[in-house]
């Protein structure tokens, strides 16, 4: 079987290569899909790690598992009220680059 | 996976960036079968790379973005991201890698994971995580509540100007 550092590292690769687009890209979309491949290097960790952890019993392995499922729900719902805002700022501004919104206030 | 992350961040088209986080998506489904979690591959193909990524092309059609801008006024900042994000990336890799731990034997995985089947896992859900999980439904409530009143008031702004031309055409009759 596939060492659990090997897919570890794959999650670090995956989740540096989202923050590097969160911080060069301009579209805000664009940011969002990168958010998106952040979270997923995460639960891929999880979930690598509740196979690690399976020698301590069924009730801490799967709690791993259980905790990707809830993020996923949580994912889902951070993509909906996003793309929402993102939608409602694109009609006023006609733009999706976020610099163009540096003087809005809270 | 990490050409399909890559193209993520580095297409120009949004529309291409989007379907190659679907690729990617897709292969992280493919590892979790190889992670003995089948029940979260197959949620990660409808949830993720169906319903998600659908709203995500959904918007990017519906508003339009042709191209993204490039890079604009903080240019001289995309070095220093390129810097961070490398050492942050080796750091990270050299912390999971520094100590490995060996795997239990496959016949305890596959005992004890039951391949991680919706039964397992929404044993966990109920019994451990039960608070969670019903925070989750209120989450995905607020979420739906926030999302149609972001659109509504944009509806009701807008409902006057739209009306209008419609009440200065004459009715036609239907049918005949």
């Amino acid at each position: 079987m596939v060492p659990t550092e090997y897919y570890i590292a794959l999650s670090a690769i995956i989740f540096t290569i989202g923050a590097l687009g969160v911080l060069t890209r301009r579209s805000a979309i664009m940011i969002f899909l990168s958010v998106e491949l952040m979270l997923n290097a995460a639960n891929l960790a999880l979930v690598a790690y509740a196979r690690h952890w399976s020698i301590a019993g069924a009730a801490v392995a799967l709690s791993g598992q259980a905790a990707v499922f809830i993020i996923l729900a949580i994912a889902a719902a951070e993509v909906a009220v996003g793309l929402g805002i993102l939608v409602a700022i694109f009609r006023y501004r006609n733009s999706s680059d976020v610099d163009s919104l540096a003087g809005i206030k809270l | 996976m990490i050409v399909g992350a890559v193209g993520v961040i580095t297409l120009k088209q949004p529309v291409h960036a989007a379907l190659s986080l679907v690729g990617t998506l897709l292969t992280l489904a493919t590892i979790y079968v190889g992670l003995e979690a089948h029940f979260l591959a197959s949620i990660q193909v409808i949830v993720y790379a169906g319903a998600i990524m659908v709203l995500f092309l959904f918007v990017i059609m519906l508003l339009n973005i042709q191209q993204d801008p490039g890079p604009g006024a903080f240019t001289w900042l995309r070095p220093l991201a390129y810097t961070l994000a490398g050492l942050v990336g080796i750091a990270l890799i050299m912390a999971v890698t520094s100590d490995p731990r060996p795997l239990p034997d496959a016949a305890v995985i596959q005992n004890t994971m039951d391949g991680g089947s919706p039964d397992a896992i929404g044993t966990a859900l109920f019994s451990e995580f039960v608070l969670a999980f019903q925070l989750v439904g209120v989450l995905l409530l607020t979420g739906i509540i926030g999302a149609v009143s972001l659109v509504e008031r944009k509806a009701a702004s807008q409902a006057p100007e739209a009306s209008s031309p419609q009440e200065e055409r004459p009715l036609e009759t239907v049918g005949s």
